[in-house]
Order: structure tokens, then sequence, then C-alpha cells
């Protein structure tokens, strides 16, 4: 039976009807219409489906909608600052290079965001280890890693300027 | 972590930098609308019921059940889906590819293949009907491997005519006189190389969305590499004609070459749609992306070469094996670029190589970045490093020797230009300090450290196995901007980018002035698709003439506003100059509608039939191997590219990283596997099917050459998509060699393999 | 996924009555890391799906010197992970928690749901039973205590009767001069299954083994602890003679399968490998 969940996506109220069986993924992406987030395993192994629920990051995939009632949703599609100003790690996915086919890139671009949160000045190996669980098939992970630590450094210097 | 080589400084305006790319701000804010994104009202959900058996009849095949679940629109099986015999993957008529193949066929011939679909109202209730819908399978004897296919005795698995399962005749290359070589030979090597089951994995499984209208005309959304070939493909299947069926592709999330294939699914979307009259959305499982999927070809290669003493190579002769598995696909072209590709990198004039395809009830091979050259320059890498030791050379300086150069006769048969093999490999011996680096396995801790390199080459085009040809539209508009219209598809290689800097570059126009219209078959001009290393030299070159052709009609509008002769005139950042003066004017003003007048119309059209160039790459790889567990870990890589003139260096630099990271996967760590009794797969999934991840991946220091650019490409430009991917096998191979003393003909090199390595050595030292 | 019915029962009684009467194709959602791709992947039927997060009482998390480290039920893996308490006192269990899938899985699976799904390659087992590790177990009455390494009876399979309800784990306090350490052994560096996990606590004194205890994960059909290689060094100095007879008991100690991950010759081989590092490491870490 379908039931009506209310939640914040991107800071927006919404009620969502939902099936209990649905996940998250797939009620952002069809209910929802905010199809940014990606389905690239749908097992929790990819991290394309990556967002944020209460401040955490978590596969979308692997929370049932039905559980995210009165939660607070992040997701791509709320990220830029300024419907003409993307948010910092997104000018610096496109500056470096880091997005090619892009299926991943929100899913990773969500998880730095988080990780950035988290560790405002994370060293290469913490990024790596904070993007372990986001499989990018295309870029070697190079350039993504200098878009997010070139991101914290941007940030750190606005800080403390 | 990047090197961003000098040779970048250049008289060019917009090519040869790294612009803005024009696709990413809507990959980076999630806007990029791919074919899962695109929802219809009304959209069913399709699902495809796969087999449980390796080969086998269907005796039976009952619906009833699942077409009585509430919810459930269509059913469909071999026996209501037209019986027509394709190409399962759809170069029109190429000799690169097989007609093997039914939508749904009453025979299976690998565990997974689709045997039914279903729409539903929901994919939940879809897939409660797979569950219902019951098989009655007569099971036929089944064959996994290429030995036990070819035996006197295997089942066919195709009755084409030919024996021993082969997907085509086999492939015979000849040149000079191989029992010659090996007579004058002081010095003969051979050894067999045995070859896994690596798959692209693209982070987009396949999916697409079909949509009839009430005039009988299918639109289709696909993620696809050859939306052309898509709609060619439907077009036959389906009986209907071209102008009946769009397919469109806006964004996809990766290919690497397996989606130029037509995959059963996207028959029976379309089908589904027609059935229902309803819009139907199939989207693959990860699991199913696995299943239904392409992978490398695995096989064998048997490679024997005659040295003289002073490491001139007098004969080489191969014998390469490839398990096309259940269907034909791109076996033949890869059996053939496969094979010939042994005729260079490194000269010989005495060649005599064979290639066979052999068809098993193992899950389908077809194209894969590096298109049967990874196998084969593997075997004659790993070859090459070893027969340097036992001549007594640098094995870096052995392949300089040897390395194919300026004329010498391409696999293509055409002539080499310039020295980018040699190059690569001096460059990197510098960056590295190349010999001192290497280790020549005297570690003695646990752990090991040691040097390798590997080299390859490759070509930009499919020809000669297909003619191909690259189209392009370039329309200026009335204030001066830009459109730019091409048929290849947006992988994500960068490819429009760099096409709209190409036309920037030719019209002296700023990058920004350039809009890309793509992905829709009913717009744009005729494309082959997006593989075979060539978009940008055979798309861009297209994209060029065309934009040349723009040029001319502008200049030609031009100059009697300027009272000059079009000769006399140069477009420089949008301004229409006359040289040697100093009247000018801007392109808008040149273009602009006069009073009472309309606009003018500047149509520009490129056509492209290229031929073939080469890359060139040199991999320098640090590795270390844990003597306890038999882990190999690369430390860093130091891969030196020669690909002509460079377009967008990050994007250059980005296939190159990436190619690197799937090549180093198939080495050590990614095999698909299936079950030797059954055929079942074991590891279809991201958990078992093991890609390095972020934590696994090494530094890597890109080094990019433009030392060999091609007059065929535009401004010298040459691809990069596959030289990758080819490269670093070889060359972490042969650093394994450098830290353990220990050789090993195979891929991928698994921690057991090292250990019992490992102990067969210190057995022998004993 | 298939289609099943949810419930959020609000109290520890009403879900345990749910779970009984509804029988084995209910199941207990905390994270739902495992149990969603179960479904997902049709590894398990499953009708009905009781989800425990609205029960109060299931967020115990306390670690100091004098009780040890309490985690209830709803705990997840990356609150583990994350304690600075946790970090000091095991951290074993850290390491092995800060392996468990991503950070994505982690901030949802919890501890206790990696116990229940009882895989023998479960990260979190290993450390647990080697610092002697308790589970507190609701039954619809009251609650009763199973020894970790108690708890399983073959992969996915546990002592649990229907209607019970793990509802947290307890590990005592370190001993003195006490050192912990865990292995995990994968093809990758994360997002690993282990092929073998290998838990060494262990406790010196003057220059002997007072106590120690050997887990091995992903090498029988539970985890299992190394009892006869335990006994070879208790009370016995760490000599390189004594604790590569260690590993080597341990090996004999394990029943590994081959499948794809990896054969039985090279997880036994490896057991015998990451038992001496795992020592080694635990000697280190003794304050």
């Amino acid at each position: 039976m379908s039931q009506i969940v209310s939640m914040t996506i991107n800071g927006e109220e919404r009620e969502l009807a939902l099936e209990p069986y649905r996940s998250l993924l797939d009620t952002l992406r069809n209910e929802g219409g905010l199809t940014g987030t990606k389905k690239g395993c749908d097992v929790g192994d990819c991290g394309a489906c990556t967002i944020i629920m209460n401040g955490k990051p978590v596969n979308s995939c692997l929370v049932l909608a039905v559980e995210a009632a009165g939660a607070m949703i992040e997701t791509i599609e709320g990220l830029q600052l300024a419907p003409d100003k993307p948010h910092p790690l997104q000018e610096a996915f496109m500056r470096y290079g880091s997005a090619q086919c892009g299926f991943c890139t929100p899913g990773i671009i969500m998880m730095a965001k988080a990780l950035l949160d988290e560790n405002p000045n994370p060293t290469e190996d913490e990024v790596r280890f904070g993007i372990a669980g986001n499989i990018c098939r295309c870029t070697g992970y190079t350039k993504i890693i200098e878009a997010i630590l070139a991101t914290a450094a941007d940030l750190q210097r606005a800080k403390s300027a | 972590m990047t090197i961003h080589d000098k040779t970048f400084e250049s008289k060019f305006a917009v090519v040869g930098r790294s612009v803005k790319r024009s696709d990413t701000l809507e990959k980076v804010t999630g806007t990029a609308c791919y074919a899962g994104d695109v929802a219809l009202p009304g959209m069913l959900h399709g699902k495809t019921k796969r087999s449980t058996v390796a080969h086998a009849i269907i005796k039976r095949i009952d619906v009833s059940k699942a077409l009585a679940l509430k919810g459930v629109k269509a059913v469909l099986t071999h026996e209501n889906v037209p019986r027509v015999l394709h190409y399962g993957s759809p170069h029109p008529r190429s000799a690169s590819v097989t007609r093997d193949q039914y939508i749904l066929d009453n025979r299976v011939r690998y565990w997974g293949e689709g045997v039914a679909a279903v729409a539903a109202i929901s994919e939940e209730i879809a897939e409660e009907a797979l569950d219902l819908i019951e098989v009655e399978y007569e099971p036929l004897p089944a064959v996994f491997t290429i030995e036990d296919a070819m035996r006197d005795g295997a089942p066919v698995i195709h009755d084409n005519g030919l024996p021993q399962n082969q997907v085509l005749p086999p492939v015979i290359v000849e040149r000079g006189d191989v029992e010659k070589g090996f007579a004058d030979a002081d010095f003969v090597i051979e050894g067999e190389y045995e070859l896994g089951r690596p798959t692209p994995a693209y982070m987009e499984p396949n999916i697409c969305v079909a949509q009839w209208d009430g005039n009988g005309k299918l639109t289709f959304w696909s993620s696809t590499q050859t939306a052309f070939m898509v709609r060619g493909a439907l077009a036959e299947v389906l009986g209907i004609p071209l102008n009946k069926v769009r397919v469109l592709v806006d964004h996809m999330g990766g290919g690497f070459g397996a989606k130029q294939d037509l995959f059963q699914h996207e028959f029976l979307c379309a089908l589904l749609a027609r059935e229902t009259n309803r819009p139907v959305r199939m989207e693959f499982t990860r699991k199913e992306t696995f299943l239904g999927g392409r992978t490398r070809h695995p096989g064998r290669i048997w490679l024997k070469q005659g040295f003289r003493k002073d490491g001139t190579i007098t004969a080489r002769e191969a014998k390469v094996l490839f398990n096309s598995g259940a269907y034909g696909s791109h076996g033949p072209g890869v059996t053939n670029v496969g094979t010939a590709a042994l005729t260079s990198l490194y000269r010989c004039e005495n060649v005599r190589l064979e290639g066979r395809c052999i068809y098993t009830n193992a899950p389908i091979a077809g194209a894969f970045r590096g298109y049967g050259v990874v196998q084969t320059y593997y075997a004659l890498d790993l070859q090459m490093d070893e027969a340097a030791e036992k001549l007594g050379f640098d094995p870096a300086e052995f392949k300089l020797k040897n390395a194919v150069r300026e004329g010498d006769i391409a696999p293509s048969n055409h002539p080499i230009v310039g020295h980018g093999l040699e190059d690569c490999i001096r460059r990197g011996m510098e960056e590295t300090g190349w010999p001192a680096v290497r280790r020549h396995g005297r570690d003695t801790g646990v752990k090991r450290r040691g040097w390798g390199i590997g080299c390859e080459m490759h070509g930009s085009s499919a020809y000669p196995g297909i003619k191909e040809q690259g189209n392009a539209i370039v329309k200026m508009n009335e204030d001066g901007t830009v459109t730019l219209l091409t048929g290849t598809a947006g992988l994500g290689t960068g490819a429009h980018t760099a096409l709209s800097q190409i036309v920037a570059e030719e019209l002296g126009v700023p990058f920004e002035t350039i809009s890309v219209v793509q992905g829709d078959t009913d717009v744009v001009p005729w494309d082959i698709g997006a593989f075979a290393s060539h978009t940008t030299y055979m798309g861009g070159r297209a994209a060029q003439i065309a934009a040349a052709d723009v040029r001319r009609q502008v200049l030609a509008h031009a100059a009697p506003q300027l009272g000059a002769t079009p000769e006399e005139l140069t477009i420089r950042d949008g301004v229409i100059v006359v040289e040697g003066s100093n009247r000018s004017m801007t392109l808008a003003e040149a273009v602009a509608p006069q009073r009472g007048m309309p606009a003018i119309q500047l149509v520009g059209v490129g056509t492209y039939t290229p031929t073939k160039s080469y890359s060139f790459a040199a991999h320098f790889v640090e590795v270390e191997v844990d003597t306890e567990t038999g882990e190999i870990r690369v430390l860093q890589v130091i891969p030196v590219h020669e690909i002509g003139k460079v377009i967008h260096p990050i994007a250059a630099q980005g296939q190159i990283e990436g190619g690197i990271q799937q090549g180093i996967g198939h080495t050590l760590s990614e095999d698909y596997v299936i079950d030797h009794q059954t055929g079942r797969s074991l590891n279809a999934g991201f958990v078992d099917y093991k890609m390095p991840l972020s934590m696994d991946m090494p530094p890597i220091r890109t080094i990019i050459l433009e030392t060999a650019p091609d007059p065929g490409g535009p401004y010298g430009a040459k691809g990069v998509g596959e030289d990758p991917i080819i490269a670093i096998g070889p060359a972490i191979a042969n650093a394994v060699y450098d830290a353990i003393g220990v050789r090993f003909r195979r891929y991928p090199i698994t921690p057991e393999h090292v250990l019992a390595a490992l102990r067969t050595k210190k057995q022998e030292v004993a | 996924m298939k289609r099943f019915e949810y419930h959020e029962p609000a109290s520890l009684e009403e879900a345990s009555r749910l779970l009984a009467e509804l029988g084995a194709t209910a199941q207990v959602l905390a994270g739902g890391t495992d149990l969603l791709v179960e479904i997902r992947e049709h590894l398990r039927p499953v009708t009905h799906v009781v989800n425990i997060k609205r029960i109060p009482g299931l967020r115990d998390f306390a670690c100091d010197d004098a009780q040890g480290l309490r985690v209830g039920a709803l705990i997840t893996a990356r609150e583990v992970e994350t304690s600075p308490q946790v970090a000091r006192l095991f951290p074993n269990l850290v390491s092995a928690v800060g392996q468990l899938g991503s950070i994505q899985v982690r901030n949802r699976a919890t501890v206790v749901g990696n116990i229940c799904r009882a895989s023998p390659s479960a990260d979190t087992l290993p450390p647990l039973i080697a610092d002697g590790a308790r589970l507190s177990v609701f039954n619809g009455n009251g609650e009763r205590s199973i020894a970790l390494e108690e708890f399983f009876t073959g992969p996915g399979r546990t002592v649990l009767r229907p209607g019970e309800i793990v509802t947290g784990i307890s590990v005592p306090p370190p001993g003195a001069h006490s050192g912990r350490a865990y292995i995990k052994h994968g093809r990758r560096k994360a997002m690993e299954l282990a092929t073998v996990g290998v838990a060494v606590t262990l406790e010196r004194e003057a220059g002997h083994c007072r106590e120690i205890r050997i887990a091995l994960g992903a090498v029988a059909p539970t985890p299992i602890r190394a009892r006869e290689a335990e006994a070879l060094l208790r009370g016995e100095a760490f000599t390189p003679e004594r604790v590569a007879a260690v590993a080597e008991a341990a090996m004999t100690e394990s029943t590994p399968i081959s499948n794809v991950r990896a054969s039985a010759e090279y997880r036994r081989e490896m057991v015998g490998v990451l038992t001496r590092r795992a020592i080694t490491l635990a000697m280190e870490a003794i304050q």
C-alpha cells in the first residue's frame, strides 16, 4: 500500500506517495523528478547514487524511501549556490577535467562535499579513502582527486582571507 | 600529478588549449540527460528473462502465468518476435562483424542469454512476472574453452559451414620469408601467453526507452556509441524504413567499445512498445550488464621470434586464438586487427601470423578498447623483454633499437609517419633515470620493487577493416555564432569540445561562439559511431572541412563590404581583417541581415574518408611485490604518449589516465569468470569483478609528445582513446620480472600465480 | 526489487511478536545495507520487513577503560569507526569497521547488523571475538546474553530463535599490557569482502605471552577461534620460531573453501602469513 511520506529535499518540503519497497534512489529519480542521482549498480557497490541524508553521505539505493520520512536530503541538484553559480566543487570538476562520461560525477561530488564538510583540509590519502566507495571507470581518479584537493585549498584560502 | 609538457605552447588560438568542456556543466550539476533519465507518460517497464543453462533447445516456454499477473501488459518469446538473422554489431555489412543472432531464438547458447521479455506497469511486477515464465530446456552439450570447442565431435554452436566452431576462416598475414628468417637467426625464443576475460564495466548499465507515435514512427533513446547503426539495425529487423526510426543519444555513461553492439533488449524494448502501444523502458541491472554485456576476447597466443646476436629480429611467427563466446559480435574485426598488429611495433621483415576466433558457450566477447591489440602486444612486448635479457640488452634499449620507424609499413599497409615510438621510449628513459632505476631482482626483503617498460602503437580509425566516414555540418548564424552538427556520440571523452575547438580554430572565432547539435539521427549528418580512436581524427577533420567551407563563404560575402578580395582577408577572434591594412569588421557585422534583406545562408558540409594514422606510447611502471602474499601493487606510472597535435590537453590526459586504470585492472585483478561445468557466471558484480578503485590507483605522471603529427588528422591530430590500455599491461608484467625474477606469460597475474611461481623458482634454485 | 510488506514496530515486544508471527520470511531491517541487497538479488525470500529504527533504547554507545565497549543495535559502523574512545581502546575494531564497504555504507550499516548477517567473512567478527564480545538478545520477555563466538552455526545462520532480536553488543575493557590487531586480506584496499581476516588480541607479562586469542574470518563456515594455535603461545616467550609454529597451527585449524575470490590453499597459506603479521602488530600495539 502506498503511503504519503514527507521529507525535505534540497531545502524544499516534499510530500511523496510511495510504495514501502521503493528505494530512496528510485523515489528521487521518479517521484521526485531529480534524475541527477544515478543508478550504477543498485546494491551499494558503486556510489553513483550518493546523496547526503541528515548531513551524512549514503547510498540512496540502500535506503528505503519510507525511512527518509522527516529527513533532510541533499542531492546534486541542490548543490549550486545560485542558478548561475556552481558550487566550488562543481567548478573544480569542470576546471580539472574530472568528469568524463559524467555518470559517477554527481555521486562523487556529493561524497566530496560530505568529505570536505567533515574534514576541510584532507590529505591526498584521506581523499582516496573518502571516495573509495565511488567507482569511476573513465578517469583513473587522478583528476578527481586533484579537483577535490584544489577545492579544499581554495575554501581554506577563502576562509583565512 | 600531471606534467603539462612545454610542447603545448603553440601558434593556435583555440586548438591545443584546455578550454572549458562544453558538456561538463550539465554533468557536474546533474542536469545532463542520459537515456535512463527519460520518463514518458504511461511508460511501462521491461525486463528480460535469462537462461539458466549454457546450451539448450527451448522445448517449451509457457507465459500464461506471467500474462495473468496483474499489471503485466505483454510478454515476448521466440514464438512471437520476428525471426530475422542480424548482425549483433551493426557496422553495415562490414567484415568486422558476424550475422548470427536472432532477437530471441528457440535455442540458447550461453548462460544468461535472454529467452523472454516482459513489459509491466512497474519494475517490481515485471520482475515478478519473469519468475512466472516457465521454460523447459532440452540440454545440449556445452563447451567453454577454445580447446573443447575445436575438438572433433564438439557441439556445433552456429552452423556457418566452417569446421571447429570457427567464427571466420583463419586470418593469415604473411610478409617476407619466415623460414629464411628463422634460418638466419642466432637465437630463437617462443612462448605461449594466456589471456583472461576483462569486461568494460562502464558505469551506466545498458538502457533504452522506446516510443511509437501514431504514424508508425519509433523514437528510441539508447545508451549507445553508434546511434546510426542502432537506427539501421532496428529498421532492418523491424522491417521499417530509416525515416521511421529516430535514435536519440544525448549523454551516455561510458561504453569503451562494447556499446557498439546492439543488445537483445534494444530490439525487445521496441517490440514491447509496439505491442502495448505505450512507451517502454528497459534497463539492465548491474548483474545483467555483466551477463548480457560484452567482454574482451580471452584466449591464447603462441609467439616465436628469431634474433641476430646484434638484437635484430629476423623472423616472427604467431598463432592467435580468441574465444568468441556464444556469438561472433566483433570477433572477425578483433581477430584481424589483433593478428595484423603483430606485423609491427617492433620491426621484422619476415612474418607469418595466423588468427582464429572460436565460438564457445561462454559470454559474448565483443569490441573493447584495444580491440585485439591489447592481447597480441601483451605477448609481443613480454617476449621482447625476455629476448632482450637473453641477448644481453637492456629492455628499453632493445625496444628502442627495434622500434617501428618512419616509413615502415604499418599493419594497415600504410607507411608509418614520424618517429613516435622512439621518441616515447627515449623520453621515458630520461624521465625515469633509466636504466639506473631497474632492480634486476636484487631486493631481498619480503616486499620487492621493480621497474618495467611496455610499448604499443595503435591506429586511429578501423581502416582497412571498415571503410569509415566522418561527416559534419557547420552553420553560421546571422549574429556570427556557429552551430556544429555532428553525429558522433558523446561517450565522455570530450569529443564535442574537441570538434568545437577545431571549428573555432578554422573559422577564427572564439570557442564560446560554437554550439553543438548532436545525438539525434533525424537531424545530424550520418555517422558511423564513436569507436576506434577515430573521433577527433576523423570527425574532427570532417568538422574542419565543413568549417573551412563556411569560412570561404563568409569571406566571399565580406570581401566586397571591405573593398578587398577574399584572399586578402583573415578572421581573427571573430574579426575579419584585411591583411596589411587597418580595415576590419566583425563577423557579426559581415553576416548580419541588411535592411530589408533576409539573412544569408552559410552552411558548410564536410565529409572525410580517412585511411589510418598511428599513435604511440611507452609506459614506465614501478611495482612492489609482497613475496609472502603474492600481492602486486603498482606504485607509479609514467606514460609517455605521442598522439600528434593535441587538441585538448586535459581531455587527452584523462583518456590516458583512465586507460591505465582499466589496464592495471586487467593485468592484475579483473577477470570475468564462468564455471566450466555449467557456464554460470561467478562474479557478475562490482564486489567480485575487481576493478582498481581510488585507493588502489597509483599516481600517474602523464607526458604527451607531439612529435609525429599525422597529415590525415585535423592540425595533425591523431587518436588516443585506446593506446593507454595497451602499453600498461606489458609494463607491469615486465616490472614484476624486474622485482622478483619471474616471468608471467598471462593476465591477470594474481597473488596465487605469484606465490606458485616463487615456490617453483625456489625449488629450481634448490 | 520484489514487493514486500513493511512494519515499523514501536517496541521490542511488538517487533518480537511480529517476527515470531510472520515467520522466516520476515526480516529485521536496521541499516538495511545487507538486507536490501539480498532482497534485490533474490538471495533471500523476504515478504515482510520489520524496521526496528523507531524502537527506543537501541542506541547505547559507550566506551571507557572501566566498562569497555557497549554498542546498541542501531549504532552504525561509521559511528564506531570515528569514535576516538573506540580508536584508543579497540583499534582492531576501528580498523575492521573502517574496511566494511564504503563510508556511504558505513553511515547506514550497523555493527550489530554486520554480526547478525553471520557472514563468515564479516569484518567486525574476528576482532570482536578476539576481544571476548557478548551479545544481548531480547527474546520476547527478557534478555539473554550469548558469547559472540558461540553465536554462529553456519553461513548466514545463528542461534537466534524466532522472535529474538539482538539489542546490542558489549566488549570487556582491554586487559593491562594488552595489544590487538586485525588484518583483512582482499584484492583491493577497499570495497572488499575479506578473503581472509585475522584478529589477534594478546597480553604480555614479563616478556611472555600471558593470554592470546586468535580469531579467523572467511576460512570456515563461521568465524573461528584458533585455539590450538593460541595454546602454543600462551605462557611462552615471543620467539620467531614460536610465532611461526603458532601461524602453522592456525593454518591447520582453518577449513577454507575455494571460490572465485581465492582457492582454499591460498586462504590457508594467508592464515599463516597474516597470523604471524597480526601477532607482530598486536605486540607493537601494547602500550
